[in-house]
């Protein structure tokens, strides 16, 4: 119970870190904190399955890809809360009110019953999980599965608009070479390229 | 452990209290183990490429030099840590901590020896593929709290690479896991008893503890393609681009002095073991090996004698693949960031799919029940060395079939592209 306060708290924190720091690599960070503190509680609830890919999925690969996706833009150190940010909070808290009332009053929550003294508790491993995704929830799976097919075809198709201009990283030898069919009249100037075509 | 504590502080602590101390002590156990090893592996490494470049290497503190690495800690201990004036402080300072952790959280959950492992989960196997790709991060803000265009395209070198040879290593990871039906580490080398390619299925046919995945073509292509994904995330010589000195100073590390460059030091060595130590456990038996069941059988001090020389058999096997990488590093000269890529894609990833796959047929082949064949095939008839040989030809021969194919599919398509290119030159 402790451990769930600190953890909760520790979320909520970094969550409003997120939002309200200068830095956006900052914020990206805490994002990051969070995210894994989500994944510790999950471990906390003994959904060991689920804090283990939380971590691979959005520590591993979300986090990196955001952070990418900054480091790759132009450093923007605008300060991310504006002026009327209370308007705002305003807002969103009735969005968020008006979306989470009417469900939490209305949702019978499956709660799991508190097992016979005795008894030890039931908890889904990983292979139950793999059995359900692979029995009654099958079509989600795949739809899920399809879409992230669709996604990963559409990012090819974008990067490889470009590959008319660029088609690898050349060698020395062979960028001296084109120079030298390019401009027969100059002596060669050498250009190594660095990273292009890396990520 | 647990248990031993309670027994002897039972009257006097509570019981959370017993279990937060049994804990400490095994952190800390492993902790210094991991230091310890690490001094080793950095001996191995230095005197073994030295002996590979046909010199001596440090050989002054200690007999043989064993002890360099004490005198190089007490250096970077003492030395003035240094913090660029236009980075970013705390950034700066918490990097190799978070670059440390991930390496210490998979090091919990690797079993050393037959019953010694210092946390028991059921998702050990892809626990330690999650917490490896926390050290991205780790990576990523050192490169860009440094405030230095060298650490920052080290970093993203350092983050693309382990992004896209993670992807080959864990499907390779899945092969061993479907292979295992278990994603526990310690029951995964449990499973590779008995002889080599039919493992345990044989009644009565003596435990040799060789029935390591190696033997079978699931397994040896599994592993090269592990091995070679964990050279690239533990940035080995030929893909140590992210580091490299004649291109970048260090990479990420170019900003870091004293102890904080210690840290990502002793994080890397760290790093190499304990891939090393999943690489053992997921393909080459782990602490499987000759005489530790016989062992086992003994009552009375059998069971620690057999555990004991699972330890051995543990850390020598991964002692040997660590050798191997500085092997490698003595041989190879360093990729491309181009070819380090279209490796990964290129070749790894299909293999390793199609090695996915040969794995599920594999425990389809020798395991499944007509009924689970649901009628296509029944080989109930069959006895289990029979199943394993067919099951042995056919991954065998999908795997040939599959590398042969990748090498021509790419060799035609680099033939093409270097067509392509010299009709694209002016004439």
């Amino acid at each position: 119970m402790i451990l769930f306060l600190v953890l909760a708290g520790f979320i909520l924190a970094s969550g409003i870190m997120v939002v309200t720091v200068k830095n956006i690599v900052h914020a990206a960070l805490w994002l990051i904190a969070s995210f894994f503190a989500v994944g510790a509680l999950y471990m906390l609830m003994e959904a060991e399955f689920l804090g283990v890919v939380q971590v691979l999925v959005y520590v591993g690969a979300i986090s990196i890809l955001i952070l990418f996706a900054i480091m790759l833009t132009r450093d923007t150190a605008d300060r991310q809360l504006y002026r009327r940010w209370w308007a705002a909070l305003v807002v969103a808290a009735a969005l968020f009110g008006l979306l989470m009332v009417p469900t939490a009053a209305s949702t019978q929550w499956a709660t799991v019953p508190p097992p016979a003294p005795g008894a030890a508790a039931v908890i889904a491993r990983a292979p139950q999980i793999g059995e359900s995704f692979m029995r009654e929830y099958l079509l989600p799976f795949e739809v899920a599965s399809v879409l992230l097919l669709v996604a990963l075809v559409g990012a090819i198709v974008v990067a490889f608009e470009e590959r008319g201009t660029r088609r690898r990283v050349l060698t020395l030898a062979e960028e001296v070479r084109r120079k030298r069919l390019q401009k027969p009249a100059e002596a060669p100037t050498i250009v190594t390229s660095e990273i292009a075509g890396g990520e | 452990m647990i248990d031993l504590l309670r027994q002897l502080l039972g009257g006097i602590a509570p019981d959370w209290l017993v279990a937060l101390i049994a804990y400490l002590i095994v952190t800390t156990l492993l902790l210094v183990v991991a230091a310890v090893m690490t001094m080793v592996l950095v001996w191995i490494e230095r005197r073994g490429v030295a002996r590979m470049q046909d010199r001596l290497g440090p050989n002054r503190v200690g007999p043989e030099g064993s002890l360099q690495l004490i005198a190089d800690s007490v250096k970077l201990f003492i030395k003035e840590d240094i913090v660029p004036a236009a980075a970013d402080k705390w950034v700066h300072l918490l990097a190799p901590m978070v670059a440390l952790s991930s390496v210490a959280f998979a090091m919990a959950v690797v079993p050393w020896g037959r019953g010694v492992v210092p946390a028991e989960i059921d998702t050990a196997a892809l626990f330690v593929a999650a917490v490896s790709a926390i050290s991205g991060v780790g990576l990523m803000m050192a490169g860009w709290a440094s405030h230095n265009k060298f650490a920052l395209l080290g970093a993203m070198r350092a983050v693309a690479q382990l992004v896209s040879y993670e992807i080959p290593g864990v499907t390779a990871l899945l092969g061993a896991v479907l292979l295992a039906g278990t994603m526990s580490l310690s029951q995964i080398a449990e499973q590779q008893a008995g002889l080599p390619i039919v493992g345990a299925s044989i009644p009565g046919a003596w435990d040799l503890g060789l029935g390591w995945y190696v033997f079978t073509p699931v397994g040896l292509v599994g592993f090269v393609i592990f091995y070679i994904c964990v050279l690239a995330e533990g940035e080995r010589t030929p893909f140590d681009i992210p580091e490299a000195d004649s291109e970048i100073v260090a990479g990420y590390m170019t900003e870091y002095s004293g102890m904080k460059f210690a840290l990502f030091f002793l994080g890397q060595y760290i790093l190499n073991f304990v891939l090393s130590m999943v690489a053992v456990i997921l393909f080459l038996g782990g602490w499987q090996g000759p005489g530790v069941a016989q062992l086992a059988a003994v009552p009375g001090w059998g069971a620690f004698a057999a555990g004991a020389l699972s330890v051995l058999y543990m850390v020598g096997k991964a002692v040997f693949l660590v050798f191997c990488m500085v092997w490698i590093r003595g041989t190879f000269p360093r990729l491309r960031v181009d070819q380090l890529m279209a490796f990964a894609w290129k070749y790894l990833l299909p293999m390793a799919l199609v090695n996915l796959a040969s794995a599920a047929l594999w425990v389809a082949i020798t395991r499944w029940s007509a009924e689970q064949w649901s009628g296509l095939l029944s080989l109930d008839g069959l006895a289990a060395w029979q199943r394993m040989l067919l099951a042995f030809v056919v991954t065998a021969a999908i795997n040939a079939a599959t590398y042969y194919w990748v090498l021509s599919v790419n060799q035609r398509r680099a033939e093409d592209e270097s067509l392509e290119d010299l009709a694209a030159e002016p004439a």
